[in-house]
């Protein structure tokens, strides 16, 4: 079929917004969804079918690895390890990689992100989402799905572009925390060009996750020199996500290892609501379309 | 002034293999050898014949290749001690290496740079007619690096400097985590179900 400018409807030029088509589902106690450019109008219901499938793989993924992980629930292995009841050494080879990846993290960031809680207990919920974003990703690549958009709980990652075959990144925005409702500024992840350096992950942190997995705001000093909000771009979306993870628990000291340390670009709310950024976050590179 | 050490003395290196790839290249040709001798000599001090004595041993350790008359040429280039040349003999071999082979009639070879204990240095030399006229050092330390560095720091911006967005341009919304009640308020739960 092609396409036909009807009369009564505006011509519609290539600058256009893309149409999407998404679909959710609720996992690790929040809600991801799955967004991929809305198809031709040649084949409406394959195209459906194919997202539904993918959204399908993408959720047992991570309720597969919330089974393992999460401590909210009695059942799970982390909570049998949380009880003492399962040593470590003796947990699956999945918790065991984690685990290891999570202290890892904990030396490159000089301890800002820790996969304890002060009472000792291991607690990888502060990568736990990211390793399921990655390993979603994994699949979707398997699927054979170029562009696409997945967004759990408020951290993204993507491929592709929403314009399939052409250069147009993904536009990200990323919410004032002061105002929900509200975005403070947009960040191009994906697409072809070189605008954002191979970015395909933005990660963000703030206050409304103290207490689950920020412990180590003691490395503050003091209330006014935090962060209410950091947000990472990077390549990858582990990298992305412990980053803005360590950078709210470690503050500025963190902040200067993480652009110094990883190719990141780094936006950071302070509690008195001043911006900090990297050149990325700074307008004219963030132009782009 | 260790810093300055280690430069000229990764710059005698360079000169030390440069020279003597030239003099393995021509070993027949023994007027070349001479040339080339002399050219580097001129860089600093002129002195051939004591040079030769100081440096065969600088050779030796360093190349197996090199000639005697090639090594000659390299303390010529102002260090002055033997022992200097000889700390610096292993730093200088990667950056003279490619230059060497590249350096057959003329023009101007950029060695790779080389990590030392004083930093990344790479030298750049100008041959012409199989003679050194000239050796200057590219790049000294990793200070460019490091403003690169400095260049991705997060630094203190107002809110219109930042790319101002409305949620109709974009396709996702990043914040910190939702819960699954709050997402139903939230502007993700708009796009998505916009998309649905």
């Amino acid at each position: 079929m092609q396409p036909i400018s009807s009369p009564g409807g505006p011509l519609q030029s290539d600058n256009k917004e893309p149409r999407l088509r998404s679909r959710i589902f609720t996992s690790m106690g929040t809600v991801v969804s799955l967004a991929v450019p809305a198809a031709p109008a040649t084949a409406p219901q394959a195209a459906v079918d194919e997202l539904e499938a993918a959204t399908a793989v993408v959720e047992k993924l991570f309720n597969g690895l919330d089974r393992t992980f999460s401590l909210y629930r009695p059942d799970s292995e982390a909570s049998a390890v949380a009880r003492g009841e399962l040593a470590l050494t003796d947990a699956s080879a999945d918790m065991r990689r984690l685990y290891v990846e999570a202290s890892e993290w904990r030396t490159l960031t000089d301890g800002a992100f820790t996969a304890e809680r002060p009472d000792g207990v291991v607690d990888l919920a502060g990568i736990v989402k990211g390793h399921a974003m990655r390993e979603a990703g994994t699949s979707l690549l398997a699927l054979g799905l170029k562009d696409w958009c997945l967004n759990a709980g408020g951290d993204v990652l993507v491929d592709g572009s929403p314009t399939p075959s052409s250069a147009r990144p993904w536009l990200a925005g990323v919410v004032d925390p002061a105002d929900r409702t509200t975005l403070l500024t947009s960040f191009p992840l994906g697409g072809y060009s070189l605008v954002n350096a191979g970015k395909r992950a933005l990660a963000t942190s703030g206050t409304s996750e103290r207490g689950h997995h920020i412990w180590s705001a003691g490395l503050q000093g003091g209330q006014g020199a935090g962060f209410l909000q950091v947000s990472v771009a990077s390549a990858d979306i582990v990298t992305a996500d412990v980053l803005a993870t360590a950078i709210m628990a470690g503050g500025a000291r963190t902040l200067a290892l993480a652009t110094a340390r990883w190719d990141v670009e780094v936006l950071a709310v302070k509690n008195d609501g001043g911006l900090l950024a990297t050149p990325g976050f700074r307008k004219p590179a963030a132009q782009n379309s | 002034m260790r810093l300055r050490a280690g430069i000229s003395a990764a710059l005698a290196s360079a000169a030390i293999l440069l020279v003597g790839w030239q003099a393995g290249a021509h070993v027949a040709d023994s007027n070349a050898s001479g040339v080339t001798t002399s050219a580097a000599g001129g860089t600093g001090t002129g002195g051939t014949a004591t040079a030769g004595g100081t440096a065969s041993d600088t050779g030796s350790t360093t190349n197996g290749t090199t000639g005697s008359s090639a090594s000659g040429s390299s303390s010529g280039t102002g260090v002055g001690s033997s022992s200097s040349s000889g700390s610096s003999s292993s730093s200088g071999t990667g950056a003279s290496a490619k230059a060497g082979a590249s350096a057959k009639a003329g023009g101007t070879y950029a060695g790779q740079a080389v990590e030392t204990r004083f930093g990344t240095v790479q030298v750049q030399v100008t041959v012409k007619a199989g003679v050194i006229t000239d050796v200057t050092a590219l790049h000294l330390t990793d200070q460019e690096q490091r403003s690169v560095q400095i260049s991705n720091r997060a630094a203190p911006l107002l809110r219109s400097e930042v790319l101002s967005a409305q949620s109709a341009n974009v396709q996702t919304i990043g914040g910190a985590t939702v819960t699954s009640d709050a997402y139903l308020t939230s502007l993700q739960a708009a796009l998505d179900a916009a998309h649905f």
